[in-house]
């Protein structure tokens, strides 16, 4: 791995680029914050104590390293390669994205923020914040979708009861797009004791690298857990892709090895007609600026961002990290979809070969893994990034799955009080 | 510089208004007879904006305007078929107002092409810094004789903001708040003080934006800087009053910039709390 020493900003802008995507594309007004956002990064990067404290809380609070887990059941109905499981679903608050929040509200309390604000869709980004901030004593602030809070009530049951303020955000499809605009625009008001704690890999610079570098705590246990177990390397890596954070912290410690396959998948939806998905990279990808960063997005032929869908409310984004534009151009990495009864039927899988309940998002990866593992040997090893637990996905899952089982006991509960 | 946008600043010194409007809002229809009205009620300069789904800068006014008139089917080649047909009864400049992506899509140069001809004297992109990579839209503006109107806000490093000058050539955008679009009731001392910063840095005209929404906030920047922007107060006005209330509006505003300077000084409804800078 290559060491990132940015300690001044060079001269012109490539520092801020993957190939031709990134880049800071913000109203000035928000340009100071970034800089010093990225002035603290790349010092805190290198600073000793404050990665003892970020390793301290990632063991003791989170509870990493999270298990590298040999899924013998499912390895033998994929009849293929070997299968792992990376359990990022056993996180302190249920998914991957509390590796980007430790190390965020860290840098915040650093900075000297007092609040924090984050965007979240499935609540996941939004639940860790919310806690993390709860424990760090910083003032807690979520910007959600309606749509999503409703689809993921769960989630925003147990962020208020860690003192967060949920924000309905009522604009657009009332999804993560509209989460993000909201969540930034309350930030170009109160950027003097607010920092903006991103949730994914994308974004204007610095977030993309420093999102990136703080998930790659993934890969890098990946590969020394295999290490111990199987001695070697991975053949195939494949994880579910929204904003891309999960997917990117997984992969990047691996991209320099080309014999590596990597696999993202994206959010089939209800098919390929248009706003039926949340397929950045489908028959004619287009690129735009869009939320402060080049990358790939859903748009229309005049550049307006499209509307999308996913049963998954972490994969229904119309954008995706510019570091994963750049690999899909070089062709590092492979993008493909499933759809949303495949990733039902993902979800299913898991619980009855593994008894394990993967997020929605993460049962993506479960049911495209399974399409593919056929194609590997037996001595080939494939890891599956679980990046969420599934519990969030309660209400999704038991209106698809068990309705009238489901009905009944909510009338019930209803009946008593 | 466009010559257009010279003549503005060159007229006088009294305080020249710059008003907004939103292409396509609530239609092309009203848009186009905004337009023309705003010019006859005493605008001195017309921003237009083309309606984009994500704008960045934008309040709650202005980004529900920009969602409504794309819902009413405005395209950027509407747009300029709009801008075409007007530009030849348009007795004050204008210039346009969008976001990087709708000029992404079209390509950036023949955006730009395609602005000159329409008339345009300038444009304003506020989500694309000067020091992007392959996205120098001063030096593909300058080709096409037009300006880019750089809008800048108190929190800015002196040398970024010296490099911004050093590329201006119409005027500078300052906003009064460091914040998205929208009115607000009085405009705050830090606004104040970042003009007073940017005046001792350049002679370019300046002009002051974010937030305008009544005549006495006129009698506060007069003086101070060389032209208002206002913008989402009309919208809200629009809004709650429909058309004839903005031109009346605009009315007032002009007339206010007439007055006598010197007993301008007396109003201070409209200040901020001082201490609040
Ligand atoms: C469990 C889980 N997986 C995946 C994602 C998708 O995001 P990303 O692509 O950034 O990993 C989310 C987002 O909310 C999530 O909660």
């Amino acid at each position: 791995m290559k060491r990132n020493k940015m300690k001044k900003q060079s001269p012109n802008s490539s520092h801020r680029y993957f190939g031709e995507y990134g880049g800071r594309f913000v109203p000035e007004m928000l340009i100071p914050a970034l800089e010093e956002m990225e002035r603290a990064y790349f010092f805190y990067k290198e600073n000793r104590a404050f990665q003892q404290e970020l390793d301290n809380l990632r063991r003791n609070y989170s509870g990493r390293p999270t298990p590298l887990y040999f899924a013998e059941n499912l390895t033998e109905l994929g009849r293929g390669c070997k299968i792992y499981l990376k359990l990022e679903s056993l996180n302190h608050t249920g998914a991957h994205k509390i590796n980007n929040v430790l190390g965020q509200a860290l840098l915040a309390k650093k900075m000297g923020k007092t609040c924090v604000i984050a965007e979240t869709g499935a609540g996941q980004h939004g639940l860790a914040t919310a806690a993390v901030c709860a424990k760090l004593g910083l003032k807690c602030r979520i910007f959600m979708g309606e749509k999503d809070m409703k689809r993921q009530y769960p989630n925003v049951f147990f962020m208020r009861l860690s003192g967060a303020e949920i924000v309905p955000v009522k604009d657009g499809a009332k999804t993560l797009k509209d989460a993000v605009n909201a969540a930034l625009k309350y930030w170009i008001e109160h950027l003097k004791d607010t920092h903006y704690l991103l949730g994914s890999a994308l974004g204007p610079f610095p977030y993309p690298v420093m999102v990136r570098d703080f998930q790659s705590v993934i890969g890098s246990e990946v590969m020394e857990q295999l290490r111990k177990c199987e001695k070697r390397l991975p053949d195939v890596l494949v994880a579910c892709v929204g904003g891309g954070s999960n997917s990117i912290g997984f992969f990047y410690p691996f991209l320099h090895n080309k014999d590596i396959e990597l696999y993202a998948v994206e959010a089939g939806g209800r098919g390929p007609e248009k706003g039926e998905n949340a397929i950045r990279f489908g028959k004619n990808p287009r690129t735009g600026i869009v939320q402060g960063y080049r990358s790939y997005f859903i748009l229309d032929e005049n550049g307006q961002v499209l509307p999308t869908h996913s049963v998954s409310a972490g994969l229904d984004y119309a954008g995706i990290g510019p570091e994963l534009a750049y690999l899909y151009d070089t062709g590092r990495v492979c993008f493909d979809s499933v759809s949303d009864q495949e990733a039902l039927s993902g979800f299913q899988i898991l619980c009855r070969e593994e008894g394990i309940l993967p997020a929605l998002e993460s049962a993506h990866a479960v049911a495209y893994a399974l399409k593919i593992a056929g194609n590997f040997s037996r001595k080939e090893i494939m890891v599956i990034n679980i990046s969420g637990r599934g519990e969030k996905d309660l209400f999704i899952a038991a209106r698809e799955l068990d309705a009238e089982n489901w009905l009944k006991f909510l009338n019930e509960e209803t009946e008593n009080g | 510089m466009a010559d257009e946008l010279k003549d503005v600043f060159s007229k006088k010194k009294k305080l020249k208004l710059m008003t907004h409007v939103l292409a396509g809002y609530p239609d092309l229809k009203t848009s186009q007879e905004w337009i023309m009205g705003l010019a006859e009620s005493g605008a001195d300069l017309i921003e237009i904006q083309i309606p984009f789904s994500d704008p960045l800068a934008d309040g709650p006014t202005i980004m529900a305007a920009n969602h409504l008139a794309l819902k009413n089917g405005i395209t950027p080649q509407k747009f300029f078929e709009l801008a075409w047909s007007i530009k030849g009864a348009m007795t004050v400049p204008f210039i346009f107002m969008t976001y990087a992506n709708i000029a992404y899509a079209m390509g950036m140069e023949r955006f730009v092409s395609l602005s000159a001809e329409s008339g345009a004297s300038g444009l304003i992109m506020p989500d694309l810094p000067f020091d992007e990579r392959n996205f120098d839209l001063f030096s593909c503006a300058k080709k096409y004789g037009l300006s880019v109107i750089p809008v800048v806000s108190a929190g800015i490093s002196s040398s970024r903001l010296k490099k911004i000058l050093n590329r201006t050539e119409g005027f500078l955008y300052i906003t009064l708040r460091v914040g998205i679009t929208g009115a607000v009731k009085r405009i705050e001392r830090e606004g104040l003080e970042f003009i007073q910063r940017v005046r001792e840095m350049t002679s370019l005209p300046l002009a002051a934006g974010f937030g305008i929404s009544s005549e006495k906030h006129l009698d506060l920047l007069q003086g101070k800087v060389d032209m208002v922007v206002i913008g989402s107060h009309l919208i809200d006005l629009f809004h709650s009053s429909g058309l004839s209330a903005v031109l009346n509006f605009i009315k007032r505003c002009k007339a206010r910039t007439r007055r006598d300077r010197t007993r301008s000084h007396t109003y201070h409804h409209g200040i901020g709390r001082l201490s609040q800078g």
